[in-house]
């Protein structure tokens, strides 16, 4: 074999190796969804083609789709960077619904001028998330309590901290409905407005914005270096001089930030107050880290496959309208590219096929 | 009030305790032969869910008892397939498998019972038959202490001792800690370490379909969006404060029981109910920071 | 004849390491297989245990040809192996170490009293103390081995493979070892040892096998031979002794002075006080475990110290930064290249980079200059001959002793006044291994002064200035270059004292 031909196969390996699991992985788990949908008496083609329509069929479902994507962009950027740097933090849904709520108070009681708000707004899901998610950092650096512990458990918290406030605290003065437990709906000069009218809103384009940036940071700057490395062994990076305390810190604090400001978007952009659940019951923070995973820690990758995620939802309540099929069957494929993602698949087949082709030839 | 009410806060404790202790008990086998299982969450709801499935439509107790078994089992030997033979990345495979049963068992509540709330079973025998203690029962205080327990309640305290005997005085046992201690050794003597550490978790797995049936056929008979709400996780925490020995379990499960029971036995006062429901949380991580904090003064001590 | 291969091949994709490889063991013998590391010895030995099957071959066992395809089947033919890195289980004891897979019970439930009983009987029988009920963990280097010997035993294996037994031994235990191996012997077992150590060679064995790439090049009765004619057969060419001229030294560019570490209440470093000159290689002799480790963690800034102080060029830097510390001047080649010295799923870049990572031209505010990290990676890459395919291959793609290559390369281009070597030549082949002593001493010719942490007691006779001897967390000794004596040396490494007049 010449070395030409050898390089090529190296660079299709290299690109089967980044997509086709992905890809295999998301047939796969559209395959078992289908039997799903037909066990349950649907017609599979129905059923999917309600979906897809209701993901990316019009412009009013594809900005729908787009605004779902933007919180769980922003969760997968906030995954990206905490696990390639070795820390496998789970503690983007607390954070985005402490992002969520303190966004949507400040926004709705703070007595200036409406654009300040807003950016106030940002700034406290940007602070309250950083400070939640090195709360899980310090836990970890002076207790060494897990993060998959002290993560999980904040989020529980979280969830019932923000429900006792819209319940008890901050309840919707003015809400018609008695029963519905929310915070009053922010004034429309403080929200993240629509880019053109009924479009996404401006929160999408941050978000995209924020993922060039971690695009940059990953691929061109020192940091970069150091947070791989440390994710890579962290005793190498010790040994060379990085310090892993402060990439620690630095790390999760940027993580929270960015998913508090996710948790804003959502409120700001999209529900324009804070409602109980709004984030624990849609699963923005879980639906980024299986995006995050599926474009292994790549930041483009990531809001690509955030995208087809959110679609995947959308589309599914979609389904859920035309069909008698729930929209969670979009949990279960999720949970089974998840799953699938969670072995390298191709390269086990091709170390079988290699194992194979030397015992037949030895 | 009195010493009767605090005989049905023990009562409480005991009942809260018993799912979490089961749970532990699993990640206890599963951590002594290095297989990191955090799909214990969506195992628990999973198996849940079949018990009261079972239930609803044929009314076999004991049926109900075994399918949850055997769907925890099938759920376990998922997850240490996938990282035992397949190499998979424990922290992703289980996050699958939880993300997996909490929308499966959702999918399945509003297909077959057209509803995301609650659904219960009502009647006589609805779910899994009290237990009175012969001379117990006669005895006040100790009556109330004892009161509306299932035979899964005692089995779960007997299985702590009986796991311990097992893991620590028989040969499988041995064998299954060995192989948690050093693999290639294990291997290098020709012990197949794959097949022994699938077997173990996936029979063990066998005890979080016990604690499912507790959790909607115990002492309420009623199946709930995220029944579960984080137990796998807390017994993931028990099981990291007593490093997989099972009657350190025990004892670290009672104290994640007692916080459970906390939340329950305040909810009659001024508390609000969502504030109730942190303190459980909260807990865990308090015990595992004031643990470590312990464990490493106690290193520092010995210095001296 | 109890034991013969004929023709064994084994290839690793284009390496071949046994070539037609043939050999035989008698009953009752010491068998030894010698070879430089790389000359195909540890591939034979994988072989006859079952670790790894040959391309083609045979294999024969009393007469009877047999297929391995596992240790256990090894074992059931009445094989054993002692490894060089112990397979035991840390946290367990003696006995229960020595029955596992063997286990004596009463029905599902271990007989822990009637272990103990049997496996006092076995160490009684072969006279090899030991103490059932200690734990793994707190026994010594040497009894472990005796532990594993003892498995052997128990398992009834006729014919037992030793893999470079002493590598880890003090002196005193070698000797105690071989006399071990004549008594197995004795009593009717039939013995592999593989080593390079020939003066073991010439103590214990009846017949010798020599080794070099891949093939068997000779086979000597121990009695008609000597170790300079298995030292020509086994390098193929004279070897020649490294002459290093002495140096005057001038400045103190490292020092300890009282160093002292405690953990988990355990003291590791009791005071040490050491110094490196300028132009000089001092090296750390130590029976592996008695300090060595935590000395160069605690100069390199790794492990924070409990007392004492570490200076480099004048300057304290104790429980300083590592950051600080190799910005004082100091570079470090760690002692396990996997685990400290590189990162296997980064590329050469990456890995070449490190410890620069926040200097110029490398990084400027913060931003990387990529081609300017892998122009220098190139540059190290061509610099110490590492084979390598590109600066952007994975590390782990490389071989142990072109990593290791690497990591000598990154680690001497910074250029320090101050180096640290910890076994700088662990497990790779003699080519590399004669690379990097040459830039070692160039480093120290050019002024350098070297610290040598190393458990090859020849590479640090061969290489250093002043030795010192480790012990239990002190320095029991120190020797000149023109005064050093093994047979003093072995003494002070297992505690002993010499009388200095």
């Amino acid at each position: 074999m010449n070395e030409e031909s050898r390089n090529w196969k190296k660079t299709l390996g290299a690109i089967a190796d980044s997509f086709g699991q992905p890809l295999v992985a998301v047939l796969i788990s559209l395959l078992l969804g289908a039997v799903v949908i037909m066990i349950c008496g649907e017609n599979v083609f129905t059923a999917y083609g309600a979906m897809i329509r209701g993901a990316f069929g019009n412009e009013f479902y594809l900005n729908d789709t787009l605004k779902r994507a933007t919180p769980i962009i922003m969760g997968g950027l906030a995954v990206c960077i905490a696990w390639r740097s070795g820390y496998e933090a789970m503690g983007g849904e607390g954070q985005m619904i402490l992002g969520a709520f303190c966004s949507a108070l400040v926004a709705y009681y703070l007595p200036l001028p409406g654009f300040v708000r807003l950016l106030l707004a940002m700034l406290a899901a940007v602070v309250v998330g950083a400070a939640y998610s090195a709360l899980s950092a310090w836990l970890y650096d002076k207790f060494e309590v897990t993060f998959i512990i002290s993560t999980l458990m904040l989020n529980y918290i979280a969830n019932y901290f923000a429900s006792y406030m819209t319940n008890f605290v901050v309840k919707d003065p003015e809400a018609l409905d008695i029963n519905a437990v929310q915070t009053g709906k922010i004034a429309a000069e403080a929200q993240l407005s629509a880019i053109t009218p009924g479009s996404v809103h401006w929160g999408f384009v941050l978000a995209l914005v924020a993922v060039l940036i971690a695009y940059f940071v990953f691929k061109k700057t020192t940091f970069g270096y150091k947070s791989r490395m440390g994710g890579l062994n962290a005793k190498f990076a010790l040994y060379g001089g990085i310090n892993a305390r402060r990439m620690l810190y630095i790390v999760l604090l940027i993580s929270g930030a960015l998913a508090g400001l996710g948790g804003a978007f959502e409120a700001l952009g999209s529900k324009y107050r804070y409602i109980d659940q709004m984030i624990f019951t849609t699963g923005y923070a879980w639906s980024g880290m299986v995006a995050a995973l599926l474009a292994n820690f790549n930041p483009i990758g990531t809001a690509v496959a955030s995208i087809l995620l959110a679609g995947l939802s959308t589309g599914g309540s979609a389904m859920q309208r035309s069909t008698i099929i729930p929209v969670e069957v979009c949990n279960m494929i999720e949970g089974i590219i998840t799953l699938l993602m969670s072995v390298k698949l191709l390269r086990i087949a091709q170390r079988n096929h290699k194992a194979r082709k030397v015992l037949r030839e030895g | 009030m009195g010493i009767e009410y605090l005989a049905s806060v023990f009562n409480t404790i005991l009942r809260q305790t018993a799912p979490i202790l089961l749970v532990a008990l699993c990640a206890g086998v599963c951590s002594k032969v290095k297989v990191f299982n955090i799909a214990l969450e969506g195992t628990l709801l999973t198996s849940a869910f079949f018990a009261f499935l079972t239930q609803y439509f044929l009314r076999n107790i004991l049926l109900s008892v075994l399918v949850a078994m055997g769907v925890a089992m099938l759920l376990t030997f998922i997850m240490s397939f996938f990282i035992v033979k397949l190499n998979g990345q424990p922290m992703i495979v289980g996050m699958a498998i939880n993300t997996f049963s909490l929308g499966f068992t959702t999918f399945m509540l509003s297909m077959i019972f057209d509803t995301k709330g609650t659904v219960t079973i009502t009647g006589e025998n609805a779910g899994l038959p009290k237990i009175a203690l012969p001379v117990i029962k006669d005895i006040p205080v100790l009556s109330t202490m004892f009161t509306n327990l299932t035979a899964i309640d005692y089995a779960a305290f007997l299985l702590a001792i009986v796991m311990y005997i097992i893991m620590y005085k028989t040969v499988i046992g041995f064998r299954l800690r060995a192989i948690g201690i050093n693999q290639s050794a294990a291997s290098s003597l020709g012990i197949n370490v794959a097949r022994n550490q699938i077997i173990a978790t996936t029979l063990s797995g066998a005890m979080i379909g016990l604690a499912g049936c507790l959790l909607s056929l115990g002492s309420v008979t009623l199946f709930i969006q995220n029944i579960s709400s984080a137990r796998g996780y807390v017994a993931l925490a028990a099981n990291n404060l007593c490093q997989g020995h099972p009657i350190g379990a025990l004892l670290s499960s009672l104290l994640f029981g007692f916080t459970q029971a906390l939340a329950r036995v305040l909810q009659n006062t001024a508390i609000k109910q969502q504030l109730l429901e942190c303190i459980p949380y909260i807990a865990t991580i308090a015990a595992m920071a004031v643990y470590n904090a312990i464990a490493r003064r106690r290193a520092k001590a010995a210095k001296l | 004849m109890i034991f013969e291969m004929k023709d064994i091949v084994k290839t690793y994709g284009p390496v071949v390491a046994n070539n037609n490889v043939s050999l035989h063991l008698n009953r009752g013998e010491i068998l030894a297989i010698v070879g430089e590391n790389g000359a195909g010895k540890s591939t034979i030995m994988k072989i006859l245990y079952g670790l790894v099957r040959p391309d083609s071959g045979e294999i024969y066992v009393n007469g009877k040809k047999m297929r391995f395809r596992t240790p256990s089947d090894a074992m059931a033919a009445g094989i054993g192996m002692v490894q060089q890195h112990f397979m035991l289980f840390e946290e367990m004891t003696v006995a229960e170490n020595i029955v596992f897979k063997n286990e004596i019970h009463r029905g599902p439930f271990m007989d822990m009293n009637k272990t103990v009983e049997t496996v006092r009987a076995l160490s009684d029988k072969y006279q090899l103390k030991i103490d059932p009920t200690a734990r793994i963990s707190e026994c010594p280097v040497g009894l472990r081995q005796r532990v594993e010997i003892l498995k052997i035993l128990y398992q009834n294996a006729e014919i037992i493979i030793f893999d470079e037994p002493s590598a880890v031994l003090t002196p005193l235990e070698v000797d105690a070892l071989l006399e071990t191996m004549r008594q197995l012997a004795a009593a009717g077992k039939s013995i592999v040892v593989i080593t390079h150590k020939l003066q073991e060679v010439m103590a214990v064995s009846d017949r010798v096998y020599v080794m070099r790439q891949g093939e068997v090049v000779a086979e000597r009765k121990t009695a008609d031979t000597n170790i300079e004619e298995l030292a020509f057969l086994m390098v193929g060419r004279q070897i020649v002794n490294r002459v290093i001229q002495p140096v005057h030294a001038e400045k103190t560019l490292l020092e300890t002075k009282d160093l002292r570490l405690t953990e988990d209440g355990r003291e590791v470093l009791k005071g040490i006080d050491i110094h490196v000159d300028a132009g000089e290689i001092v090296g750390i002799a130590g029976v592996s475990g008695n300090g060595q480790s935590e000395l160069i963690n605690c100069i390199t800034g790794l492990t924070p110290v409990t007392g004492g102080q570490v200076l480099v060029q004048g300057q304290d830097v104790t429980n300083r930064s590592v950051r600080a510390i190799r910005d004082a001047g100091l570079a470090h080649i760690p002692e396990d290249r996997y685990v400290w010295g590189s990162a296997p799923e980064g590329t050469l870049e990456e890995n070449a980079l490190m410890g620069r990572q926040d200097s110029e031209p490398f990084s400027r505010r913060g931003l990387t200059n990529h081609g300017r990290i892998r122009e220098y990676a190139r540059k190290l890459i061509a610099d110490f001959a590492v084979k390598a395919s590109s600066p952007t291959q994975k590390m782990r793609e490389l071989s142990g002793g072109n990593a290791q290559k690497l990591i000598v390369a990154r680690e001497m281009s910074l250029d320090t006044p101050v180096l640290i070597c910890c076994e700088p030549t662990r497990g790779i082949d003699i080519g590399a291994m004669e690379a990097i002593h040459d830039r070692m001493v160039k480093k120290r010719d050019s002024g350098a002064a070297v610290l040598l942490v190393s458990s090859e007691l020849t590479e640090i006779m061969s290489l250093s200035d002043r030795i010192y001897v480790i012990y239990e967390g002190r320095i029991n000794g120190e020797f000149k270059r023109d005064s050093m004596d093994d047979k003093a040396l072995g003494l002070l490494m297992v505690g002993g004292a010499v009388n200095h007049e």
